[in-house]
Formats: C-alpha cells, structure tokens, sequence
C-alpha cells in the first residue's frame, strides 16, 4: 500500500526527515510517535504535497503510485488524505458547498461523473449523523467558529464522505476531551478496511488506546529509529523519549 | 519672476475643444487651461493619474451600453447616449423627469467640474413619492452624464447605474439631495475594458434620519474612478458605502470616498473589498470627517484587499478626521496574499489550485454583496464576481 523508501526532506534549508523508510500494507493501522520536533508533521505535509516542504531524496508510492511528482489535489484525488492537526477555517465557503466542489473535484479526477445534489445530500447526511457533525455545522462556513472537537469531528466527517484509500491522521487527538476522542475513535475505526491503510500520528499514547494500531514506528530526528507491536507504545508512555535521545 | 506656463497636454488641448458652449462647459475649460487635468503631484490624485491616462488625447468611444438584466426589466431606464437622453420603460407617479440647461454645481473637485463641464444638460429626477420600480441610468460609451436627483421627505428609490465601455471617455456627475426620511439604494456597476476611462462624481446630501445605501462592483479600465462625497447634514442621517473591484490585465479602478458627518447621531457604514492580479492596480481612498457638532456619530470603516500577482498593486488610504468628542469611530485596513495554508488544505481535500483560489477570493468579496437588498441585482452581481473569477484563474 504506502511505501516510503529512505526519504528525505528539507525546510526552509533544513533537513527534518533524513533518510525514512516505511511501509504499511494494506489492512494495517501503524501509529508514529515521536518527540515535538522529530519531524511528525513534516512527513505528513511531504507525502501530501505542501508547498515548502521539498523532497530531497528518497521516494514514496501508494500501490506502486509515485505521488511525490503529483500536486496535492492529484494525490488527493488517488485517495490519500491528512486530517489535519489544526483544521484550517475557510470563512465565507459554506461547509456543504467545499465538500460538494470537493467531492467532484475528485470524482471527475478520477475519470468519475459528478455526483447530484440529491445523492450528496443524502451521502453527508448518512454521514453526518454518525459522527454527530449538525445540520448547523454543514450551514456554516467550514470550521468557522467550530470548537476544537468540532473541527477534529469535522475532518474525520470528510475522511468518511471522500472514502479515501490511505489516511494519516495527525495529532488528531489534540484538544480533544475524552468524550470527543470517543466519538472521533469510532468515526476512525469505522473506515478501517481490508484495502485501506492508515498512519496515525501521535505524542501521546492516550489516542492509541481507541485506535488500536498493527505496529508502532518512533520517530525520532528525522528517521524511524524504533518498531514495533503496540507494546512500544505503552513502553513510551512509560518511560518517554529519552532513550531514543542519542540514536537522533 | 514669472510663473511659468502652463504646457497642456495634446489630451488636455483635445478636451479644451470638446465641451460644449455652455457656462459648466466654460468653467471647465477654464479650470483646465488653468491647472491642467490633475495629476499624481495632486495629492487625491497620486495614485490616479488622470492627465498621463489622457496625454495622447480622447481614446475614441467603443463597447456598449451593455444588457440589462432580466430582474430589471420593470425597471424605468434613463438612457444615456453621446448624442442625448432618452427614456425606456413606464414612469409611475410620483416621479417628474426635466432637463436643466445650466444648473449649479453641487460637487467638488476636478472630476465633478469636468463631468459637469461635459454635459450638454443636467437630468432632474424629483421623487415625491416612494417609487417601487427601480430606475436604470444606461451609460453609452463616451456618454456624458449629468443626473441631479432630489428625493422628498420619506420618498425611497432604488437607482442601479451601468455601462460597458471598453474605450472611450465616459464621464458621470450625480448631485443627489436624500430629504428627510427618504432613502436611496443604489446599486453602480463599471464593467470597462483596457482603453475605457471612466470617471463619475457622486455628491450626497442627507437630510434628518435620511439614509443613503450605495454598493458598487467595479472591474476597471484605463482608468476608472468612482469618487463619492456624502455629507450627513441632518440629524440621524446615515450612510452605507459598500465597494467590490476585481481586477485583471492592465486596468486600474480607484474608489474615492470623503464622508462628512455634520450633525448628531449619525452612522456610516463602509465595506470595501478588492482583488487585484497581473498587473492591475486598485486604489481606495476613503475619509471621513466628524465635524464638531456631530456628537454620537458611529461611523466604520473597513477596506480589505488581496494581491493575486507579484506585479499586482494595491493604494489604500483610509483617513480618519475627528472634532467631536462623544464619538464611535473604527477604521481597518488589510493588503495581504491568499491564505497559503487554506490553499492548501482545501488542494488536500481534492480541489484542484485554480478553483481554490477562486473559492478563496469569491468568499472574500461577496461579503459587500451582502448588503444588496434586491435579489436579482445581488444574483447579477455575484455572478459577474464568478465570471471574473473563472476568466482570471483559466
């Protein structure tokens, strides 16, 4: 499924991720946990495409796809999508008019045909519902004025309407309470599938224990310096980062 | 020592003989072999610069009058041609339409006396009474317009004012009395092509709890400006000034506000919004004064604008002047790029960069539309915002 082989990438003149190799099959769930400024969310902006993150070396494919070539909305429309850790708000776009222009950007991207308004309609309510996202949520303009766990219930909401083949979710658990990672959990596991893949990206363990990931990778200075099953994750929880201090 | 002399401009000496024989025509041909047309060493028209835009003479007229749209057509339209005045449609009661050789000018500035100075005859609107059909002013190209409008106590009218010149000179002076009570909504489209200049002067004067509502949508020209004097004069009289430009190529569109607030409890409202690409330029000068006796006034203003391209550029002078001292006034002003990470995010959701620019920039305009209270016209103009905004990221 996702493949990445000895990436590097810089920013801004830096060199964050030096050298990461990674695979995660389809089906599997694999978590990343990692110390702030290990390079977490440079690998998530790099595998999508932003602007200023600049791939260096290495590569990275999804069932064999090169993507590092692709702008973000083509690797988007291939089915890759990041739920952001702080959801952009987009004043003045209606919530269901971005999901709708999305949704077809990709459909038509993909050679498919638009969707109608009825079938659309009738698609982001079944969804909605499920994840407690409201009818005055999709009438406001997207994530304008939404709470913390309303904007964290909105992404994983567009995760379920865009049925993407490959998510990463990073930090998705931040500036969640209990009850909200709940909610968002569910939302997450539900899309959990034989030909999906997922990497969640994570500082604390907490978020680990609802979405229960295959194998947990640390990053640490810019490569993956530690795998394992979800043992590791509860081994980190107990006694930190430090030991991974010198291998960075 | 002698002063020097002035040397006129080939378009200076062109306009010396294009006014018509008449005593505006007169003023304004002294006014120019006097000073000459203004230009960027005057200060309100630094970033506008009129004389270089006419230097090499009167471009010559062309485009058209334009269509008017379909939510119009109860309206009682005012055509204006560069031979004459006509009129299209039914006029219901309440409405005297005259003509006025020689009538005193009410505006100030260069503009207004050049806009004057060109029209054969002043248009007098009176409205007596509230009108529920809109009336249209229809701007030909190279047309010179002259409309003194006066709105009885209480009376309401809603004024749409349009044209489509894509070359030529085309100037406007609309001296406008708001009586006590009444209200003018206005609705002012300029929809120009690279070699139009088109210049319009707008003198308000408010009565007691008079309201003027103006919302323009501009797309430039050579050079296009729109320069509006209101003076709130009567007690509780108000203003909403509400501007959109979206510019492209090589036009340049300058909005000029000057708002006096002359008596007690007063309000102004102004929304500007603009955005500019290539290497266009946009130009906002906005003032408003609170004379001395206009305690309680409660005035804002905003102009918010987004630079599309590099070579673009945006002239913002937001002016603030105040002698009362029981007073609510606030002014923003923001020149910035498209949100970079909203670019982003929404190029991560699947849509591709053009559309997303222009979701961006379509949601960062329309919010000026808002304060359009006729469906159709808000509809015309949002779908014209659309349109520009499909040719510019295509």
């Amino acid at each position: 499924m996702l493949n990445i082989n000895n990436l590097q990438v810089e920013v801004g003149g830096t060199t964050i991720i030096k050298g990461l190799t990674l695979a995660v099959p389809a089906g599997e769930v694999h978590a990343i946990m990692g110390p702030n400024g290990a390079g977490k969310s440079t690998l998530s902006y790099a595998l999508t495409g932003r602007d200023g993150y600049e791939v260096v070396g290495g590569t990275a494919t999804l069932n064999g796809e090169d993507l590092l070539d692709l702008a973000p909305e083509e690797r988007a429309a291939k089915g890759l999508f990041l739920s952001f850790q702080y959801p952009l708000e987009i004043p003045g776009v209606p919530t269901l008019t971005f999901l709708r222009t999305a949704l077809n950007a990709q459909r038509k991207a993909r050679g498919e045909g638009e969707i109608s308004v009825p079938d659309f309609m009738k698609l982001s309510r079944d969804v909605a519902k499920k994840l407690g996202v409201t009818p005055e949520m999709m009438k406001r303009p997207l994530n304008v004025g939404f709470s913390g766990g309303e904007k964290k219930r909105m992404e994983i909401y567009q995760m379920a309407l865009f049925d993407p083949r490959f998510m990463i979710l990073d930090e998705t658990d931040s500036g969640l309470d209990i009850d909200a990672l709940k909610v968002v959990s569910e939302g997450v596991n539900a899309l959990r599938g034989p030909d999906k893949g997922m990497l969640v990206i994570t500082h604390y363990q907490r978020l680990l224990d609802h979405i229960k990931p295959d194998r947990v990778h640390v990053l640490a200075g810019g490569r993956i310096v530690d795998s394992g099953g979800p043992e590791l994750a509860l081994a980190l929880e107990a006694d930190g980062y430090d030991r991974y201090k010198d291998a960075a | 020592m002698a002063l020097a002399e002035l040397t006129l401009s080939a378009g200076e000496a062109a306009l010396l003989n294009a006014f018509p024989p008449t005593e505006a025509g007169d003023a304004a041909r002294a006014q120019i072999a006097a000073e000459g047309l203004p230009n960027r060493r005057v200060e309100a028209f630094k970033w506008t610069d009129l004389c270089a835009a006419l230097a090499d003479g009167i471009p010559e007229s062309d485009g058209s009058a334009g269509l008017i749209p379909a939510c119009l057509q109860d309206a009682l339209v005012l055509d204006f041609a560069p031979d004459g005045f006509g009129l299209e449609g039914e006029k219901d009661l309440g409405l005297i339409i005259e003509t006025e050789d020689s009538l005193e000018l009410e505006g100030a500035g260069p503009l207004a006396t050049l806009a004057a100075g060109f029209a054969p005859r002043a248009v007098v609107l009176r409205v007596t009474q509230s009108q529920s059909r809109p009336v249209v002013l229809r701007r030909h190209p190279g047309a010179p317009m002259r409309v003194r409008l006066e709105l009885d106590a209480g009376a309401r009218l809603t004024l749409i004012d349009t044209g489509l010149a894509t070359a030529g000179l085309s100037t406007g002076l609309l001296e406008i009395e708001i009586g006590a009570g009444a209200e003018l909504v206005r609705y002012s489209l300029q929809n120009g092509d690279t070699q139009a200049i088109e210049l319009t002067h707008t003198a308000v004067d408010v009565a007691d709890t008079g309201r003027y509502h103006a919302i323009s949508l501009m797309f430039g020209g050579k050079l296009a400006r729109a320069e509006t004097h209101v003076t709130l004069a009567g007690e509780g009289a108000s203003c909403l000034i509400h501007g959109a430009y979206l510019l492209s190529g090589h036009t340049h569109a300058d909005m000029t506000t000057k708002v006096v607030h002359a008596s007690p409890n007063g309000q102004t409202r102004e929304l500007f919004k603009g955005a500019v690409q290539d290497r266009a330029r946009g130009v906002f000068q906005g003032k408003i004064l609170v004379e001395r006796a206009a305690q309680k006034t409660d005035a804002r203003q905003n102009h918010h604008a987004l630079m599309l391209s590099e070579g673009a550029e945006i002239d913002a002078k937001p002016e603030l002047e105040i002698y009362a001292d029981d007073v609510q006034c606030a002014h923003g002003n923001t020149i910035g790029a498209l949100d970079d990470q909203a670019l982003f995010y929404m190029r991560q959701r699947g849509i591709p960069e053009a559309q997303a620019k222009s979701l961006l920039v379509e949601a960062f305009v329309t919010d000026v539309f808002e304060a359009i209270e006729h469906e159709g016209v808000r509809e015309w103009f949002s779908e014209l915002a659309r349109m520009w905004l499909e040719a510019s990221s295509s």
